[in-house]
């Protein structure tokens, strides 16, 4: 039984992964990251890593709303405050262990989703993404008015850890950091995910072909809320605090950052800018004065000379297109792997 | 295309490599000096932290039992102002790459609170030398063993800070009443719109009636206001005798620059920020004359160690100390603590910071139960300063619990508004 098993994956690796250089790359980095803490248990290396990994779901939970349905949030910080101090509160106030509270923080997103996604339904574009923007300033300011629940300016602070060890949270957060990323590219991936994809492209010709769009528009906002919900629960637990700065306009703008960078509308495009950013910004303390200017620098460069995003730019140098099947190939193929048409 | 693909991995590793940490040696004592290094608040941190080391250095380092050892400072930008995570992962490399034996600063309670638990987690003696929220120091008194490796060296508590802001209101007043005869006072409250200041708003509203005052309105502009005349124009028109400040922000040099052109007939007196740096006189082209202040440093003689400290900071950064420079006094403090233990041992170095009796630049040092500097006469005490013709001077306490600093001098009603009420 187990050896069929293990068969079947050897068999799905074979013909499914390393048949495309990109499917190697991502199956090295989850190899990678893995492993890492037996050959390099380095805390501050993980600590990089365990943060980069939920900001890796967070920028990709903005990409599944306004990359795939063009739903464009400015606010998308509201999620993972939410989910931040829902857990943080739960932990606090109820004893209830990081295992409940980052789940429950992520269905209080949900919430949240709804609550945003239903005043917005009639709005696009700029006007969405104005008033998106305006959803995490409104909740700040009801963090200030209420500091007795909130903690006001200080947030609500020691809280429990995720794991018992450095290690422990790493795996907890890269683990889930996988297993999101691949959820949202199923999604991405599916018959939803390319309702998602015309909404986009024409919501009008989606409408007129008896697809209800304002269903799919809510639940893009609740799939949304709930992976970067998950980021918020996570991350008020590996920094055992949750304080205004979870909702801060700055924080919605990175999610922004992460995905024009690495590339919209691809889930991994934004996770991978994610793991290039954030410890290139750590790199980047060798030079403290030059900091911020170098890593401004360096994304302006890259969108100026990548405007897709570094992603889909490498992708696209090293596979191509099968002018018949549309199947993704290797570019030194001569051959589609998938209907053998002719790839020159 | 394959040399791409090598750049990049080499990139990689150059990154993951630089991460994977260094120091090495026990042969220096390293100090990590933690602060928003781009902004005033963070250089006075570095400055202050720096005039000690070298201080100390010259004389031979740190004698730590038999072997005496330099002291290394470490710049650890924290950039907490914009991201607390920076923040954190700063306070993180620090301990883990740089090997620091200690660390001193902070400012933005947010960012310390996390940073607390970092260092905490390590063991490492922190001294706070920013923020002033109490929580910081009820932490050590709700879970003493996990959090004993934290001190706050300055500012005094914002409990204490309130007390002090309502004392300086106090001797406004009462040199309103025994040289302009106004012995009720209608005060104006101008604070800036931020959370900070709420609690001051709300405590001043409950407490200038008990206080014989009458309270004239309540102003909140915005905290990057260019422009406050409406403000002013109000608060004139309310009749204000006094205008109650809270401003951190910028709002304090056009607030002052405007009071004294348009000669608001209302002494200000409160919090002003800008007020406490030097380049506030040339900021307001002088307008700001008068405007009173808390503060923490001036050149009077609050211990034997404040002139020489202020002088030599002034000459050698070309301005006047602001409060986070007193990880100076908390470099000394260290030191001695150490000295005294014998070791680097964080534990043993607790018990001897427990013990701490030093004179510092703003005051006696000696920290409470939990870990906060001690306010009150004889201790720490902080003062208010005015600004009088192009200086900033001491003018509080004037005598508040038989307490007046060597170089203090007295209060002075803006020549404007003695000259409206003399009418």
């Amino acid at each position: 039984m187990l050896l069929a098993q293990l068969r079947r994956i050897q068999v799905v690796i074979k013909t499914e992964v390393l048949v495309l250089p990109s499917r190697i790359a991502v199956m090295l980095f989850a190899l990678f990251l893995l492993t890492v803490p037996f050959y390099w248990p380095d805390p501050y290396l993980l600590r990089i890593l365990t943060l980069a990994s939920i900001f890796a779901i967070f920028a990709a939970s903005w990409d599944l709303l306004s990359g795939f349905t063009g739903q464009v949030n400015f606010g998308h910080a509201l999620f993972f405050g939410v989910a931040a101090y829902c857990a943080a509160l739960l932990n606090l106030h109820l004893k209830f262990p990081p295992w409940v509270t980052v789940p429950l923080g992520a269905v209080a997103a949900v919430g949240t989703g709804l609550l945003v996604g239903i005043p917005c339904l009639r709005l696009k574009g700029t006007y969405l993404a104005l008033t998106t923007l305006s959803f995490p300033i409104i909740l700040m300011g009801l963090v200030f008015a209420f500091p007795d629940l909130t903690g006001g300016e200080l947030g609500v602070s020691g809280l429990s850890r995720l794991a018992g060890s450095r290690v422990g949270e790493y795996y907890v957060c890269s683990v889930l950091m996988l297993g999101a990323g691949f959820l949202m590219w199923k999604i991405g991936d599916s018959k939803t995910g390319i309702i998602f994809h015309a909404i986009r492209e024409d919501e009008l010709a989606v409408r007129t072909a008896g697809i209800n769009t304002t269903k799919y528009k809510i639940l893009a906002f609740c799939l949304s809320g709930f992976f970067a919900g998950v980021a918020g629960g996570l991350y008020a637990h590996v920094m055992r605090i949750a304080g205004p700065s979870t909702l801060e306009v700055s924080l919605s703008f990175q999610a922004v950052i992460w995905a024009v960078f690495g590339g919209m509308v691809s889930i991994y495009g934004p996770m991978a800018a994610v793991f290039i950013l954030f410890p290139l910004l750590e790199l980047l303390r060798v030079v403290p004065q030059l900091r911020n200017l170098a890593f401004a620098l360096i994304i302006l460069l890259i969108l100026l000379y990548m405007p897709e995003g570094l992603i889909p730019w490498i992708r696209d140098r090293i596979e191509k297109l099968c002018p018949r099947c549309k199947a993704r190939n290797f570019t030194r193929r001569s051959h589609c792997r998938i209907c053998a048409a002719h790839m020159h | 295309m394959r040399r791409g693909v090598f750049l990049a991995a080499a990139a990689w590793v150059w990154v993951l490599v630089s991460m994977a940490g260094s120091g090495w040696g026990a042969d220096e004592i390293k100090v990590g000096v933690v602060g928003p290094m781009a902004f005033t608040q963070g250089e006075g941190h570095w400055n202050g932290a720096t005039m000690a080391a070298e201080e100390i250095n010259a004389k031979g380092g740190v004698q730590v039992g038999k072997k005496k050892l330099p002291i290394k400072l470490v710049k650890v930008d924290s950039n907490e102002f914009l991201n607390v995570t920076d923040a954190t992962n700063a306070m993180e490399r620090a301990i883990t790459y740089d090997k620091v034996d200690f660390l001193m600063g902070g400012f933005r309670t947010e960012a310390v609170l996390a940073m607390q638990d970092i260092a905490m987690e390590y063991k490492k003696i922190f001294l706070g030398c920013g923020a002033a929220h109490p929580e910081l120091c009820a932490r050590v008194a709700k879970d003493y063993e996990k959090y004993k490796y934290w001190f706050r060296v300055t500012p005094i508590n914002s409990t204490f800070l309130v007390k002090v802001d309502f004392l300086l209101l106090e001797m406004v007043a009462k040199k309103m009443a025994t040289e302009l005869g106004i012995s009720k006072p209608k005060v104006a409250i101008v604070a800036e719109k931020a959370v900070w200041a709420d609690p001051i708003v709300n405590i001043a509203q409950e407490n200038l009636p008990k206080m014989g005052m009458e309270i004239a309105g309540v102003w909140r502009p915005s905290p990057v206001a260019t422009d406050v005349s409406a403000e002013l124009s109000a608060v004139q028109s309310a009749g204000a005798h006094i205008i109650f400040t809270s401003f951190s922000s910028s709002v304090g040099i056009p607030f002052a620059k405007q009071w004294g052109e348009l000669q608001v007939p209302a002494a200000a007196v409160g919090i002003n920020v800008e007020a406490q740096k030097d380049g506030f006189w040339a900021a307001t082209g002088g307008k700001g004359n008068y405007t009173l202040t808390m503060n923490t440093y001036a050149r009077v003689k609050m211990t034997d160690s404040t002139i020489p400290f202020f002088d030599k900071y002034k000459e050698r950064f070309k301005e006047a100390p602001n409060y986070t420079a007193g990880t100076y006094d908390a470099l000394h403090i260290l030191v001695q603590a150490i000295e005294r233990a014998g070791t680097l041992d964080s534990a043993k170095v607790v018990q001897e910071l427990e013990k701490t009796q030093y004179m510092g630049g703003a005051g006696k040092i000696v920290f409470s139960k939990d870990h906060d500097v001690t306010w009150g006469p004889g201790f720490v005490t902080a003062i208010g300063t005015q600004w009088q013709d192009g200086q900033n001077l001491c003018v509080w306490p004037d005598g508040w619990q038989g307490i007046k600093y060597e170089g203090c001098v007295d209060y002075k009603i803006p020549p404007w508004v003695r000259a409206h009420y003399k009418k």
